[in-house]
């Protein structure tokens, strides 16, 4: 027994979300070989098959490429400062793909640490997120090795599986259950989940491999090809440093959160002039090392879902995998050096 | 063509005549030739030539730790030589501290790259040596700015709308900056922050400034490889902008950069003959 939303029902619903004045956000085809996550202004935008996953992310719906986070202007000799509230929304993410959703719970760790970000905690709580579940993969997946999978419910409030003439519809959260209420029938069939990508590398030797060899000349090598841009970063779900920048003019202007990168050069760049990360070799070691050391030293979980976006949109075929099995391949790691 | 270049490697290396090569290898995480650095000869079979070596890889020439690697040998199609003129002309490499290996090319990508139909240069001018010959039927090359040409079709307030789209959608990741041979400067004036020049915010009018700028750096000395618009992850085509600026070279000074490195580059150039007429 399951729940069943037939196939042409699912555009009529997403209309109906934006009837209801919600920002609907999913996948849709811009251009030919571009499918990318987007504010859907019609429900006729939105893509659910033919492409492996969008070339971004959602992470921008909860935590946008730039946001205002207090306006100021300058008065004779005196700054006044305004504080920009945390934005209002009321969002429905929908066709995520499981790694994608996964990654929320990842960062809400992060946003709600040490101090609360509310620009990023009050839109998650105003995002109902519906993923759909993955039919196919490509090489460049490895949710496998990250514990996830086709149809992994982490961070998702509705995860939906492709059936013959719609699909299955499993709330797992209120919100998830307030978006479909009265909207499917019950049906007897259950989807068959396809299998995932073979699981490639094995996330414990990750981690005793970065705690032990830190300055393992593979870094330098790996890092030689590294063109030192952001497309690795900006297109991953979990990556999610940002720069707090004064934009206007001299009579006043804006502060603004920025995404930036830990690849970019300028990332470290002290005023003095002095880069305690001079290069790329560091940069490179620095993405890996805070994703599969530092980050689950920390908070308990990998800062990686295994979506693979890193290695598709990297400009000379570098993805995170590439590099895992780069330590996977090397010598034993002996336990206690 | 594998082969000779793989032999060919393996003697520089054996030799010293070059302590590295940059060439193509094939990746194990998804079989494609993404740029590999060898140093060893008993390394030069991971190197590979096919249809699918899309990188230019002339953009590693300039980057200190490739340069600490000592004398390159490196790889190139004849679109990606044009690189090395410009890069000479300008002062950023040493073209006799190099050994350049030509690899005569029908085209690359599948489908083809956009920049294929109209390529001139299958056989790369001005290598060191070249593998393979001339391909035996390429057919007549497109005009050089073709694509250019049918975009200027539209209306203004069409191609306006075209660019904004495309500027909305930018993440400012900066890869068509670092995989631009001819992007090299220490510090990107988008980078400049004791003043900013450039918001780094990505929205539309922010967007529109950094592609603009970068488009005009480019002015006279961008060669069209299309590197910019091949791994932009959000597919802005930033060569269509690049091949406005290089039709306008090529219409009021004759100049098509990096084809002939006698020709003095446009920017550092002045002639008494040069027309003023577009200076209003």
């Amino acid at each position: 027994m399951s729940e069943l939303i037939a196939q042409e029902a699912l555009p009529g619903l997403v209309a109906k979300w934006l009837a209801q004045g919600k920002r609907v956000a999913g996948p849709s085809v811009v251009k030919p070989g571009y499918c990318l996550y987007v504010e859907l202004k019609s429900s006729a935008q939105l893509a659910l098959e033919g492409f492996i996953r969008p070339r971004n992310s959602i992470k921008e719906f909860v935590f946008p490429h730039h946001e205002a986070i207090c306006r100021y202007h300058f008065s004779g000799h005196t700054v006044e400062t305004e504080d920009c509230d945390p934005p209002q929304v009321d969002q429905v993410i929908v066709g995520a793909r499981p790694c994608d959703a996964a990654a929320l719970p990842i960062l809400d760790h992060l946003f709600t640490w040490d101090y609360e970000d509310k620009f990023y905690t009050e839109r998650r709580k105003a995002t109902t997120v519906v993923t759909l579940a993955c039919q196919a993969h490509d090489d460049a997946c490895f949710c496998t090795s990250l514990d996830l999978g086709p149809a992994a419910e982490q961070g998702s409030d509705v995860l939906l599986l492709a059936v013959p003439g719609g699909y299955e519809v499993r709330c797992l959260t209120d919100k998830g259950r307030a978006l479909f209420a009265g909207e499917t029938r019950t049906v007897e069939q259950t989807a068959v989940v396809p299998p995932g990508p073979p699981v490639m590398v094995a996330p414990g030797t990750i981690m005793a491999f970065l705690q032990a060899r830190y300055d393992d000349p593979m870094w330098a090598d790996l890092a030689l090809r590294c063109l030192g841009c952001g497309a690795c970063a900006y297109t991953c779900p979990t990556c999610h440093c940002f720069d707090i920048v004064d934009e206007g003019t001299a009579a006043g202007g804006c502060r603004v959160k920025n995404w930036d990168c830990c690849q970019f050069a300028m990332f470290t760049q002290h005023a003095s002039g002095h880069n305690p990360r001079s290069g790329q070799s560091q940069r490179q070691r620095q993405r890996i090392q805070h994703k599969f050391r530092i980050y689950p030293e920390k908070f308990g979980v990998m800062l990686c879902t295994g979506c693979g976006n890193c290695a598709r949109n990297c400009p000379v075929g570098l993805g995170v995998l590439s590099t895992l099995k780069e330590t996977a391949g090397s010598a034993p790691v002996e336990v206690g050096v | 063509m594998t082969g000779q270049l793989r032999e060919r490697c393996r003697r520089l290396l054996q030799d010293g005549a070059v302590q590295v090569v940059i060439g193509y290898g094939v990746s194990t995480s998804d079989g494609m030739p993404h740029p590999i650095f060898v140093r060893r000869p008993d390394d030069v079979d991971k190197l590979i030539w096919n249809e699918q070596c899309m990188a230019n890889l002339t953009t590693y020439l300039t980057r200190d730790a490739v340069k600490a690697l000592g004398k390159p040998a490196i790889v190139v199609k004849g679109c990606d030589a044009r690189a090395l003129v410009v890069l000479e002309q300008e002062c950023q490499i040493d073209r006799s501290a190099m050994h350049v290996i030509g690899m005569a090319c029908a085209g690359v990508g599948s489908p083809r790259a956009p920049k294929c139909a109209s390529c001139d240069v299958h056989v790369p001018a001005a290598a060191d040596e070249v593998i393979g010959e001339a391909p035996a039927q390429t057919g007549p090359a497109d005009p050089p700015y073709a694509e250019l040409e049918e975009f200027l079709q539209k209306s203004p307030a069409e191609r306006f709308a075209y660019w904004r789209e495309e500027a909305a959608r930018c993440i400012r990741c900066y890869a068509c900056r670092e995989v631009c041979p001819t992007c090299y400067c220490p510090r990107c004036i988008v980078d400049k922050n004791r003043p900013a020049c450039l918001d780094t915010s990505a929205t539309v009018k922010a967007n529109f400034a950094w592609h603009v700028t970068r488009a005009f750096h480019q002015a006279g000395r961008c060669t069209g490889c299309g590197e910019c618009t091949r791994v932009c992850p959000v597919g802005i085509n930033m060569r269509l902008l690049n091949q406005s600026l290089a039709r306008a070279a090529d219409e009021h000074f004759g100049y098509r950069a990096g084809t002939n490195r006698e020709t003095p580059p446009i920017i550092g150039a002045y002639g008494l003959e040069d027309k003023e007429s577009f200076i209003r």
